[in-house]
């Protein structure tokens, strides 16, 4: 069966370049032709993980793993961890910089849209050792 | 994978006029040229008519086919719209009146299409309205007035169709009206002379001939600003006749320029974009299931709006300026009767018969497994290539090119830096 991997990497704090990652994740999901709900639900979640990582992590990078009935996103980054993960993935709970909150982002949505809009999600983190973050998608 | 669009491209290359070199390939944002065999820059692909090669075409090779014929043989009973960019192009002493009265001593019906525009506003504002608070309520909606912006949605964001709304545009609309009048009054069969559009816009032929929500377009031809400009500027030196041409107030007018359109809506969330690059920008994000808070956009494929069109004549930061002097000057209030446009919507006026939306595009349609396996050759390919993404293969980027290989429309033979890394 094909089967295709890609890493992305992605840049703590750049928010010229934010949104990048999951864009290109779009274009390739687009041209091989997935159903636009699917690529809906997982560019949405890379756009909110993708924005993790540059709000809160350190320099990180995304797998994604594609096969014809399923899709996954692994990120994993170097940053300071979750402390609380239940709490992070209650809507409006937010640890987000001054300078992200100042450009729109960080209203403590970002976990909750992404358990909302995927058929699985796996969060390991220690404090001080950074995240890492499995999206699952039934194609 | 790749096919031969079928369908007639109204921006075309002059193969005697083109060197081949690589800017207009370069410029393409749908990727829809390539420089090959032949040395010269051929369309191979989706092309939306936006005219970013026009801009970039040192030699003056790439043309947008308007009319197809000349504008001096067309009838003086030929009925004109014209675009309100028509009236920014002769500076900010020239009215708008005067302009419509230049184009009279040419033409005998004269329209000013801008009033129209105020009152689309109105029927755009009533659907949003109407939109509100739907169950299951698009949003958010996409204005329907930029051709190029609808056919980049067709072949690249097929998803967000449903986002545009469905009202006919006001140049369909003049037309539509204006035959119907002159047909009423009987003043004489207009389908022998035909609406001709004056337009800033290399689509809008495509629009013309493949309109959207409609069957058949109103129009029967388009003229270029850059056509119709002498013959004004010569008839604007002497003006014998003092008749009121121009009707709408700056409002109308505004439109010539990004942001003009959504600031004749009031009570909502908008927002104006700009320029092809921001554009797709906007709709990757939209189609993500970003922006849901915004209720209507105002897209235009061309950086700050019409004015900045291929086919107009004035350098598109002065049309602006003029632009903005007109708006203060005749207001920023509409002159129409809210009530009597609010019937129209109501009766179906900026409606059409039809729900006919164009699909440029027919996308090749692979197995899911074969296009994963396509995927995978592409991106095997791309991890052997130099990345100097300098066009020298024919191709616009290394990624395409990979396309290109991985389709069998090339062989990986053509990078030349991959060569020269191998001889070494």
């Amino acid at each position: 069966m094909p089967h295709l991997t890609k890493n992305y990497p992605i840049k703590a704090r750049d928010y010229l370049k934010a949104g990048e990652v999951s864009i290109q994740v779009q274009g390739l999901l687009k041209s091989i032709g997935f159903t636009p709900e699917l690529i809906r639900r997982v560019s949405l979640c890379a756009y909110e993980a993708e924005m993790n990582v540059v709000m809160h992590g350190g320099d990180g990078e995304l797998t994604l793993d594609v096969d014809t009935d399923r899709v996954s996103l692994e990120f994993r980054d170097g940053g300071p961890g979750i402390e609380d993960i239940g709490l992070a993935l209650q809507e409006g709970y937010s640890t987000a910089s001054e300078e992200a909150r100042e450009m729109g982002f960080g209203a403590g949505m970002g976990l909750p849209n992404i358990q909302k809009n995927s058929d699985s999600l796996e969060i390991l983190s220690e404090k001080g050792k950074g995240t890492d973050v499995k999206i699952g998608f039934i194609a | 994978m790749e096919q031969e669009h079928p369908a007639l491209h109204y921006v075309q290359i002059d193969e005697k006029r083109c060197t081949g070199c690589v800017l207009c390939m370069k410029a393409c944002p749908v990727k829809a040229i390539r420089v090959r065999d032949r040395k010269v820059a051929q369309i191979v692909g989706g092309c939306i008519d936006c005219g970013e090669c026009i801009r970039v075409c040192p030699q003056g090779a790439i043309k947008a086919i308007t009319t197809g014929s000349d504008p001096s043989k067309l009838s003086r009973y030929t009925i004109i719209s014209a675009s309100p960019v028509l009236y920014a192009q002769f500076g900010e002493e020239v009215m708008p009146n005067e302009v419509l009265l230049a184009l009279r001593k040419r033409f005998k019906y004269i329209y000013d299409q801008a009033y129209i525009h105020e009152l689309y506003n109105v029927a755009v504002e009533l659907h949003i309205k109407e939109n509100r608070g739907k169950e299951g309520a698009v949003r958010p909606l996409i204005s329907p007035i930029c051709p190029v912006v609808n056919r980049l949605i067709g072949y690249r964001f097929p998803s967000l169709l449903k986002h545009i709304i469905p009202i006919v545009t006001p140049r369909e609309i003049a037309a539509r009206e204006l035959k119907r009048r002159l047909y009423c009054d009987r003043v004489f069969d207009t389908t022998e002379f035909g609406v001709y559009h004056i337009t800033p816009c290399s689509a809008k032929m495509v629009s013309i001939n493949d309109p959207m929500f409609l069957k058949a377009s109103y129009l029967d031809g388009a003229l270029g600003i850059n056509e119709v400009y002498e013959l004004i500027a010569k008839n604007l030196r002497d003006l014998e006749e003092d008749i009121i041409l121009h009707r709408s107030s700056g409002v109308g007018i505004g439109w010539g320029v990004s942001g003009g359109e959504i600031a004749g809506l009031e009570d909502g969330s908008f927002l104006a974009v700009s320029g092809l690059s921001e554009t797709i920008r906007y709709l990757e994000k939209i189609e993500m299931g970003l922006f849901e808070d915004i209720e209507y956009f105002e897209f235009r494929a061309c950086l700050e709006g019409c004015i900045g069109g291929p086919l107009t004549v004035a350098d598109r930061y002065q049309a602006k300026r003029t632009v903005a002097k007109f708006v203060r000057m005749f207001g920023q209030e509409k002159r129409l009767k809210y009530a009597q446009a609010k019937k129209a919507y109501q009766d179906g006026w900026f409606f059409s018969e039809s729900k006919k939306i164009p699909i440029a595009a027919k996308h090749h349609k692979l197995s899911l497994s074969d296009a994963l396996a396509r995927q995978e050759k592409i991106e095997e390919v791309l991890r052997r290539l130099p990345g100097k993404e300098c066009g020298l293969c024919g191709s616009p980027d290394c990624r395409t090119f990979s396309e290109d290989v991985a389709d069998g429309l090339v062989g990986e033979d053509r990078c030349i830096l991959l060569n020269l890394e191998k001889k070494r």
